[in-house]
């Protein structure tokens, strides 16, 4: 398993932009009948989404993240280092999205800046990577922006997707601090890329000839989604459990990536570990790809004032399929509140 | 694990009236028998007998017996 420590690296602060604009699940009732909709309702936990508006995308939520977190940290464009993006809904297919977000953040040439194409496990990896960058003493500061605007793409008649994912940006600020780590695991399954797949509007495509409409749609085959993640995941986290002797009583808040209640009651079933340290946000925001995880800390912490540390296991898995997870300690006080905005780029 | 207790199991999960299901039953005949009931067994196989049982094996079976017979 790749696992390891990361030394000398800590968040310094986490901001979530989520769209002003939401939708509530019983709005769908003429569209799938009120039965459909109440039991897609109850199994996967969701309520309401936030659903980006047509003209705004997934930069644009990570810049409203970006500035504000920037801000509060006062951080200057030109003391950061690198700029990370993970996405699966850049604003263009080339170039990447990260280049855009360097010049609409005024951050110097000297930044590095560039896209990963990840999902639900986006963060973990994503703090991964910032992490090793600082750990590996060259950078300093890191801001890594995790977000998807998934309704884009999906098909509104497809009761398993239409109901199912919101929108959000979000920024992390990670910083080089002696003495302070971060433990990690990832693994993949690419055998499963069939699992959730939008198959055309891609180079593997191009030569085919007889595409329909819903070839450009993503496609999730649910139950196998499902069988993955109550059987590897668990799997691979009572190991790293186990090889960083981190135990369910040792850990304040299990950050799990969003996926629908039945999983996380699954998992905290199987984990044995307690419903009230695993927070939840589907209700209210859909399940939110790469950034629920990182939306839920927002959303269950940006409130706190109180400076203490807690310590957190993130566990990101899905669309890959990928999985991993990050056991860390920060502040308490190191979330925003969450931003809800209908802010978009008008330059692009 | 008895037939009755079986039985009265899958009633629950499938939130079908107690003791109401036969084990001859046919599944497509079930409204409750859905995308939603093969994650909510394949579930229960993992939690409560510890087997991983694949949704294409699930998605074989015909009779709420053949459910039964893998509640071992």
């Amino acid at each position: 398993m790749a696992s390891g420590v990361l030394q000398n690296v800590e968040i310094k602060g986490i901001a979530c932009a989520v769209p002003d604009n939401v939708k509530n699940t019983e709005e769908y009732n003429h569209v799938f009948g009120c039965e459909c909709v109440e039991k897609f309702s109850s199994m996967t936990g969701v309520k309401s989404r936030h659903i980006a508006l047509d003209e705004q995308c997934t930069s644009d939520l990570c810049y409203v993240a970006a500035t504000q977190l920037m801000e509060k940290l006062k951080w200057t464009p030109e003391s950061i280092d690198a700029l990370v993006l993970i996405t699966q809904t850049p604003d263009y297919a080339v170039p990447a999205s990260a280049c855009v977000l360097q010049h609409r953040l005024k951050l110097s040439e000297d930044c590095i800046a560039f896209d990963v194409n990840l999902g639900c496990s986006a963060y973990v990896y994503g703090i991964w990577l910032a992490g090793t960058m600082i750990s590996s003493r060259n950078l300093k500061r890191v801001l890594l922006l995790v977000g998807d605007t998934s309704n884009f793409g999906i098909n509104p008649n497809n009761s398993a997707t239409a109901l199912l994912f919101g929108d959000g940006g979000t920024a992390t600020a990670l910083e080089y601090s002696e003495g302070k780590d971060m433990k990690f695991f990832l693994k993949t399954k690419g055998s499963g890329y069939k699992s959730i797949i939008v198959p055309a509007g891609h180079a593997r495509s191009r030569s085919k000839t007889n595409l329909a409409a819903l070839d450009y749609e993503l496609s999730m085959n649910g139950s196998e989604v499902f069988t993955f993640t109550i059987t590897d995941v668990p799997r691979a986290l009572k190991s790293f459990m186990a090889q960083f002797d981190i135990k369910v009583e040792n850990v304040d808040i299990f950050g799990f990536h969003q996926a629908n209640l039945f999983i996380l009651k699954h998992l905290s079933k199987k984990l044995e570990i307690p419903m009230e340290k695993i927070p939840v946000s589907i209700d209210r925001y859909g399940n939110t790809s790469g950034e629920s995880i990182p939306l839920t800390l927002v959303d269950a912490l940006g409130a706190e004032e109180t400076c203490e540390p807690i310590r957190l296991l993130l566990c990101g898995f899905g669309i890959g399929l990928s999985w991993g997870a990050i056991y860390l300690e920060m502040d308490k006080s190191v979330c925003l509140p969450m931003i809800y905005t209908n802010y978009y780029y008008n330059g692009g | 694990m008895t037939v009755k207790e079986k039985l009265n199991k899958l009633e629950e999960l499938l939130d079908i009236e107690q003791d109401t299901l036969r084990e001859d039953a046919e599944l497509d005949q079930l409204n409750q028998w859905d995308s939603i009931a093969v994650i909510s067994l394949i579930a229960m196989y993992d939690c409560d007998f510890e087997k991983t049982v694949a949704p294409d094996r699930v998605k074989e079976f015909k009779t709420v017996k053949d459910i039964m017979d893998e509640m071992e």
